[in-house]
């Protein structure tokens, strides 16, 4: 099982170091297939992890391995060191199995791009940060795995370089999960100060015998990383840039793996969390405040992919939700969910996009129905899961969440109300999405530009993996049905136990509310989009600025920031550095031309001045003696 | 003999010397160069030969046979040059020889 | 009567030194210079003898007049009407220059000579019959002062190897200018 782990973290390295190395000998297409086959690998290695840990009984299901003494600091002490339990373990299997079927459908998206070697070599290096974020034993490898996957999306989102806007977002994307990052870190000095260590068997129990700001502080720490990362308020201004990456590179880390991640560092560090209750509930609060945003501006977007991006922030202010009130096996459940579905809805759109000639803007679309079929029950069964229309996945895993808010006391269900008028607008928002993209009559854009796509390995590496999340996206709901089937919670529950459970009566209620808004958002956007019976309001401009978000972000941090630059420049780099250094090549050149001028070349002033010293040097030694 | 104390050689002396740096510094032909400098050994040849007189001692005498032997190098070598230089076509003239030049 | 013959000679030859002595310095013609430093050096001989230093005035007018000098006037017979030219010129305070450097080593060979040697210079040594003679001479040479006359031969052939090389024909005809 300890074998298994590591080869389930290890082999998508290899195949990423294998692929750069290879260079130009190895085919475009071969590295498809290696980086595929090796994520392949560990899926089946998490598999494999996984049955050996069924077989442990519940208890005793926390295996760590330690590879060797990785840093050593004075009394401080790190390994590498990797960590096999029900939780690490959930998490690689999505991770690798999502990841699998994701860089598989590159091979036939990416097919014909003069990179793909290098795309290739990026989505393993992602996989292996990825799985080395999940698996790490220490705070210290989750952070490093934390910072290489952020590099990973930073080289993935830019990766077509020639397009500014694509440079442009990346360093977004970066500088803001760098900002995390910088709290995370802060977070991390904070328990070394306190335990000595970073091991999660130390730092964990310890939790509740920090003083009370120590641990706000901590948790405010861990929580502004999770906040960075997963594009949540206040840092999710980068998300939407993000779509200037691949359809793929979309679907894999800013759907399925990497935005969760903040969820996972909430589960994980859960025990911080609970010695920081109030922290905890600002996690909650702002999980909240993210998902009725992030739909409210989903309404008023026009790229396919922005529609979903905005999904995305809004179903992990879900599970931020979750993870904030103690339902973190709910979380996790929605976590893997989400996954499917919003994996399925991205491939389905890149289906799209790659039909209609890389055009992304919903209004040119319409009436695709006729042209693709099959994407399109794709992507209804994936819009039906998001939706939380049962029996498809989301509607198990949201609905729980919200159950769980009930519980929760007054605070729970101010957040419960939140979260039910945001199962209305994803409905709304969704179905907007499928109704202008399929329905309809087909746009003379569409009747120009469609082609077909093609029968031969391009069309299968499509096909077969949006098949396949399409059955887990209408059955993986089935995993746990509250109250009376629950293995996931009963999985996670050794290593995060809930701190609130929801009685029948509020999970009926909260599912069959849910459920109601849902379709009432569903219908409301056939109405007006659907069947044109009402014409769409008038967008406001709040919507359609995002909440000015980034013109605030850009007035308070950037605009200072470059005054402050250019002022240093002008200031202190051109005069003392510049100046410097050219100012000695001045004075050296004006002394040498100043002497220059003693070289006369007239041999009568050389006698002349060896008369003149002749006789000044007769005085001064007659003088001296 | 009684004669001029050596005092009055000694300013002979001087003038010569001091003659022959005018020379050396203010002409221009390299000939009346080196025959400036001639002027300048011989007069420090006289104190030479004035101070061994007053002396007693014949240390001065053999300084200024040396200096003499020594002149006659110099000279040698002064004209070997302008010989040198005539036959190149070059001016004789030390302020035309500047290609040293800074 | 003898110290007047003596003071006349003096007189005579002194006065024919700095004279020949300025004369060289500014004739224009190389040539009458050169007579004028031939005439130097004979009116230095005088003075030498006059101060009992016979074999160095018979040195100086057979080495330095009989064979510098006549090598001098072989050149500048060479040289021919290359000889000559500008006097002068160059900065003007150049010129300037000159005459101050000059002036001030006189004023202070003199100033030096007076202050350092009060009193000691009127008291001459009395001198034996060597003195001045070859015997003394060679003898001193070749013991005392040794080391001199072996450098001072060897600067000798160094000057006539120099004098050789430089006087060679060079290889290169296109070397000109």
């Amino acid at each position: 099982m300890i074998a298994a782990a590591w080869i389930c973290l290890v082999a998508p390295l290899g195949a990423a170091v294998a692929i750069t190395v290879a260079g130009q000998r190895l085919s475009r297409r071969g590295a498809g297939y290696l980086a595929t086959a090796s994520v392949g690998i560990s899926f089946v290695a998490a598999l494999v992890s996984f049955s050996v840990l069924l077989g442990d009984p519940p208890h005793d299901r926390s295996h760590p391995s330690t590879l060797w003494r990785w840093l050593t600091a004075g009394p401080y002490h790190f390994d590498l060191r990797i960590l096999v339990d029900p939780l690490s373990v959930f998490m690689m299997l999505v991770v690798a199995g999502v990841g699998c079927l994701i860089v598989a459908y590159s091979i036939g998206y990416m097919d014909g791009d003069d990179e793909e070697r290098r795309y290739f070599a990026y989505m393993a290096l992602f996989v292996f940060s990825m799985l080395l974020l999940v698996q790490g034993g220490n705070l210290l490898m989750l952070l490093a795995g934390w910072g290489l996957v952020g590099l990973s999306s930073y080289l993935l989102i830019g990766f077509w370089h020639d397009r500014p806007s694509a440079i442009a977002a990346a360093k977004k994307a970066f500088v803001m999960n760098a900002i995390g990052d910088a709290t995370m870190a802060l977070a991390l000095f904070l328990l070394i100060q306190r335990t000595g260590s970073l091991d999660f068997e130390v730092v964990f129990p310890r939790g509740a015998s920090f003083g009370g700001w120590a641990a706000n502080l901590i948790a405010l720490g861990l929580l502004g990383g999770a906040v960075a990362k997963s594009a949540q308020l206040p840092l999710q201004t980068w998300l939407p840039d993000a779509m200037e990456g691949p359809t793929p590179v979309s679907a894999l880390i800013h759907a399925a793996t990497m935005v969760t991640a903040g969820v996972y560092l909430i589960v994980r560090t859960h025990a911080l969390f609970e010695a920081a209750p109030r922290v905890q509930e600002l996690a909650a609060g702002l999980g909240a405040a993210t998902l009725l945003l992030a739909g409210l501006i989903a309404l008023v977007q026009t790229d396919i992919k922005r529609v979903i991006a905005y999904s995305t922030m809004s179903q992990i202010g879900y599970m931020f939700l979750g993870a904030g009130l103690g339902a973190y096996a709910n979380g996790m459940f929605h976590l893997m969910t989400h996954a499917f579905f919003k994996a399925l809805l991205f491939m389905a759109a890149g289906i799209v996009i790659h039909a209609l000639a890389d055009e992304q803007d919903l209004r040119r679309m319409g009436g695709l129905r006729r042209f693709l079929p099959r994407t399109y029950w794709a992507f209804l069964v994936g819009a039906l899961a998001l939706a939380g229309v049962p029996p498809f996945a989301g509607f198990f895993s949201k609905d729980s969440i919200l159950a769980a808010a009930l519980a929760h006391g007054w605070y729970g269900q101010i957040l419960w109300v939140a979260g039910m008028v945001g199962a209305f607008l994803t409905g709304l928002y969704t179905f907007r999405m499928l109704f202008m993209a399929f329905w309809g009559e087909p746009s003379a854009f569409v009747r120009e530009h469609f082609h077909a796509l093609r029968r031969d390995v391009v069309g299968v590496s499509l096909a077969v993996p949006v098949a396949v999340l399409t059955v887990l996206a209408a059955l993986g709901g089935w995993l746990q049905f509250a109250g009376i089937w629950t293995p996931v919670s009963d999985w996670l529950d050794p290593v995060a136990p809930a701190l609130v459970e929801a009685s029948g009566l509020q999970e009926a209620i909260s599912s069959l509310l849910a459920v109601l808004l849902g379709v009432a958002g569903i219908g409301a956007a056939w109405w007006i989009y659907g069947a044109r019976r009402a014409k769409a309001p008038k967008a406001q401009p709040l919507l359609e600025r995002k909440f000015y978000f980034d013109e605030l972000y850009d007035v308070l941090f950037y605009r200072p920031a470059v005054l402050c630059a250019r002022g240093l420049l002008a200031l202190v780099e051109q005069p003392l550095v510049f100046g410097s250094v050219s100012g000695i090549a001045e004075a050296v050149r004006g002394l040498g031309s100043g002497t220059r001028g003693l070289q006369t070349g007239l041999v009568r002033t050389y006698a002349l001045a060896i008369a003149a010293s002749l006789a000044v040097a007769t005085v001064v030694f007659v003088a001296v003696r | 003999m009684k004669g001029p104390d050596v005092v009055w050689y000694l300013a002979v002396a001087a003038f010569l010397f001091s003659t022959g740096a005018l020379g050396v510094l203010i002409r221009r032909s390299p000939l009346i160069v080196l025959l400036s400098l001639e002027i300048m050994l011989n007069g420090a040849n006289l104190a030479l030969i004035a101070f061994a007189r007053q002396h007693g001692r014949g240390d001065g005498q053999i300084f200024a046979l040396a200096v003499m032997a020594v002149a006659a190098s110099e000279v040698v070598v002064g004209l070997g040059l302008i010989v040198a230089m005539a036959r190149r076509r070059l001016d004789l003239d030390v302020d035309k020889l500047r290609t040293l030049r800074g | 009567m003898g110290n007047v013959l003596v003071w006349a000679v003096w007189v005579v030859a002194a006065f024919a030194c700095l004279g020949s002595g300025v004369a060289v310095v500014s004739f224009s013609n190389p040539f009458y210079s050169a007579l004028s430093l031939i005439g130097n050096l004979s009116s230095l001989a005088v003075l030498y003898l006059l101060l009992s230093a016979e074999f160095v005035a018979a040195a100086q007018v057979l080495v330095y007049a009989g064979a510098v000098m006549v090598m001098f006037l072989f050149v500048i017979a060479y040289l021919g009407g290359r000889a000559d030219a500008p006097w002068a010129g160059g900065p003007s305070w150049q010129a300037l220059g000159a005459v101050a450097a000059s002036a001030a080593l006189l004023v202070e060979v003199i100033v030096v000579i007076g202050l350092k040697t009060s009193g000691r210079l009127s008291h001459t040594a009395r001198i034996d019959s060597f003195f001045g003679r070859p015997y003394e001479i060679g003898r001193l040479f070749l013991t005392d002062h040794l080391l001199a006359f072996e450098l001072t031969s060897i600067v000798l052939l160094i000057a006539a190897v120099g004098g050789v090389i430089l006087g060679s024909h060079s290889r290169d005809p296109s070397v000109e200018q």
